[in-house]
């Protein structure tokens, strides 16, 4: 994957830089906001980490840009802001214009690293019609699931709940959500009803080591899956 | 010595010179209206002795007096009074009367002396008598002026007293009623969140406290400047700390992800464990000074619910990670806060609980009675009773308390709790073992 750093600290653009490289990504770096525009006019990212306190022209201007030019290029880029300010304002801020996560320095490099990888393959997965995790796989137009390349039979419910957990992979999504996703306008799903599509789901992913975590009194979790 | 009240202040000024006035009035009035009456008292006595001098007979013998025992008894007994006289010629010889009425001193023509044991008023009267003059001495006792004067003195102390008893009342009615305002303004600062430094409407403040007003709101004006700079300020120092520590642990994560020496290894862990300490002591630092400068007035309605939902992911993320099973019951629970510091404190609690609690956590937010509540319940080893008052202080941590924290987390939660008017309670876990740390907002 392409991605682009934007941070003006020499010795965190640098660190970063390796970390993800030795991830497997090309990565360049713009030190200012006029040089990120200028590479972002130039090449097509796949990810963005974006520091907010640039020098002159901030991370905010530069993210309100980049998603002004947005349209004419296709889906948009993801962005990850980064900030050393007080998160809420920031993140609220960088929320509001489109940024698609924050994380507050310090930060952990592994938990960086677990949040490009989260961005990445949502972003290679949303808009698409077909979606992978692990040995599963979704073709949401032919409306066919495979596992580990077998045929994968699923009820239409439990499609639908696979589809909102399989969306955001990694991060918990509420019953009230996954309610909404699932249920038609006609009808009322009680949340017990999650509760049985969801068994049922694992019985059929847990044999090939898709686990989806229950979060006590919120709702479920499709864990990253760790082949072995 | 009492809080010094308007009133009393105002009545002990002002009732003094009040009663010292009303007295003085008293004096005048009744001197004035006393005197009048003594003269007619005194003319009527005068009038008996010219009455009883002209009884007198004068012939070659000498003088005669002679009066019917009933006219008599009629002149000595009034209706009040005992009157009684002595007639003496011009010579000074006795006529007729009481000899032992004594004249008054001097050339006075009235006295007040008494006579066989009673308090009298003697007139002394020059009486023509045939065709000399005689000197009559008339008297009487001092029932009739007695009451008269008592009178007088009612007359004119009743309405004075009603006066001062009106005036006490005037002021202690109509200081409570002047300083109405006064206490409206207070009402209206009392119910403000000590976050909220937006200036008192000024127009809407009667003219006598329209001073007050704009000199407190030049104090809350420059309280809020002072409080944007140092928000300023930790803004900068937040950046400037912060940076250069997610350098320290970004590169140091990047060598401990590399193969090592065991030699290298060793201080390298060391290095990164005292990053990522000294980082969270920054941010707790930095959230603590925040809280303290509290008064940017960005008070909001806030769902407790909502900001738990929105920070569950990351938080079961570190569940996660350090194996702990952290659940969630949750029910709408709306607050007047900073949501910034609500997380904060909220943050502090859960990471508490997943660092020290045990195996399991859970979060609740619910509403009862009207009063919203968030609470953190784990089944870990608990605060001992002992210390669970200590445990709010800064840089206090439980004596054998494993890891490195800091001590400031509860200290944090304290301090954001009390800037929102909520108290704070550590209980023991459901289970009998662990530790639940209540938030009650209060009433709203």
């Amino acid at each position: 994957m392409r991605l682009l750093i934007v941070e003006d600290d020499a010795p965190l653009a640098s660190g970063l830089r390796r970390m993800l490289e030795a991830e497997g990504h090309a990565v360049d770096v713009a030190a200012r906001g006029e040089e990120a525009m200028a590479a972002a006019a130039a090449e097509r990212f796949d990810l963005v980490i974006l520091d907010i306190g640039l020098p002159q022209m901030d991370g905010f201007e530069v993210l309100r840009r980049l998603r002004a030019a947005a349209p004419e290029r296709g889906a948009p880029t993801p962005v990850l802001v980064l900030t050393a300010r007080d998160a809420v304002e920031d993140r609220v801020h960088g929320l509001d214009l489109g940024a698609d996560d924050y994380m507050v320095k310090p930060f952990a490099t592994p938990e960086l690293a677990a949040r490009v990888r989260a961005l990445l393959r949502r972003s290679q997965s949303h808009g698409g019609p077909r979606m992978a995790h692990g040995p599963l796989a979704l073709d949401t137009l032919a409306r066919r699931a495979t596992l580990r390349g077998e045929p994968l039979e699923l009820a239409a419910r439990e499609w639908a709940v696979l589809e909102v957990l399989l969306a955001r992979v990694e991060k918990i999504v509420s019953k009230e959500a996954i309610i909404q996703a699932v249920a038609g306008w006609d009808e009322e799903l009680s949340p017990n009803a999650i509760e049985v599509y969801v068994s049922r789901l694992r019985a059929k992913l847990e044999p090939a080591g898709i686990r989806i975590r229950t979060v006590r009194g919120f709702g479920y979790m499709l864990e990253e899956f760790a082949p072995g | 010595m009492a809080a010094r009240s308007l009133r009393v202040h105002l009545l002990r000024m002002l009732l003094p010179p009040l009663a010292a006035l009303l007295a003085l009035g008293a004096v005048v009035t009744y001197t004035l209206s006393i005197e009048p009456a003594t003269e007619a008292y005194d003319a009527a006595l005068t009038d008996i002795g010219i009455a009883l001098g002209s009884q007198v007979q004068v012939s070659a013998s000498g003088y005669r007096f002679e009066m019917p025992a009933v006219v008599e008894q009629m002149l000595r007994t009034s209706r009040f009074d005992s009157v009684y006289y002595r007639i003496l010629s011009p010579g000074g010889m006795e006529i007729a009367g009481d000899p032992d009425l004594q004249p008054p001193p001097g050339d006075a023509d009235a006295y007040d002396g008494s006579f066989r044991g009673n308090k009298v008023r003697v007139v002394s009267v020059q009486a023509p008598c045939g065709r000399s003059i005689c000197t009559v001495l008339v008297a009487e006792t001092l029932v009739k002026r007695t009451q008269h004067s008592q009178e007088i003195l009612l007359s004119t102390l009743l309405p004075e007293a009603l006066i001062a008893l009106a005036a006490a009342l005037i002021v202690w009615f109509g200081v409570k009623r002047g300083l109405g305002p006064l206490t409206s303004l207070s009402e209206e600062l009392k119910a403000r969140s000590p976050r909220d430094l937006r200036p008192i409407d000024a127009a809407a403040a009667p003219e006598e406290t329209r001073a007050l007003v704009t000199a407190l709101n030049g104090l809350l004006q420059e309280v809020a400047e002072s409080s944007r700079t140092q928000q300023r300020f930790l803004a900068a120092a937040a950046h400037q700390l912060r940076t250069p520590l997610a350098d320290l642990q970004t590169h140091s994560e990047i060598a401990l992800a590399q193969a090592l020496p065991a030699p290298a290894r060793a201080p390298l862990e060391h290095l990164h464990a005292a990053t990522v300490r000294t980082a969270r002591l920054a941010n707790q630092l930095l959230t603590l000074a925040r809280a303290e400068a509290g008064a940017r007035g960005e008070v909001a309605s806030v769902d407790l619910k909502q900001l738990v939902e929105g920070e569950a992911d990351t938080w079961v993320h570190q569940a996660l990670a350090r194996n702990v099973d952290l659940g969630f019951e949750l029910q709408a629970a709306p607050v007047q806060g900073d949501a910034l510091l609500l997380r904060e404190a909220l943050a502090n609690l859960v990471h508490n609980a997943l660092q020290y609690g045990g195996g399991r956590v859970t979060v609740r937010t619910a509403r009862l009675n009207g009063c919203s509540r968030v609470e953190v319940e784990d089944d870990g080893p608990g605060i001992p009773a002992a210390e669970s008052g200590r445990v709010l202080e800064r840089f206090y941590r439980v004596p054998g308390t494993p890891g490195t924290g800091s001590g400031l987390g509860l200290a944090i939660v304290r301090d954001i709790t009390s800037s929102h008017g909520a108290h704070i309670d550590i209980l023991a876990g459901g289970g009998g073992t662990g530790c639940r740390i209540e938030i009650t907002f209060p009433h709203g």
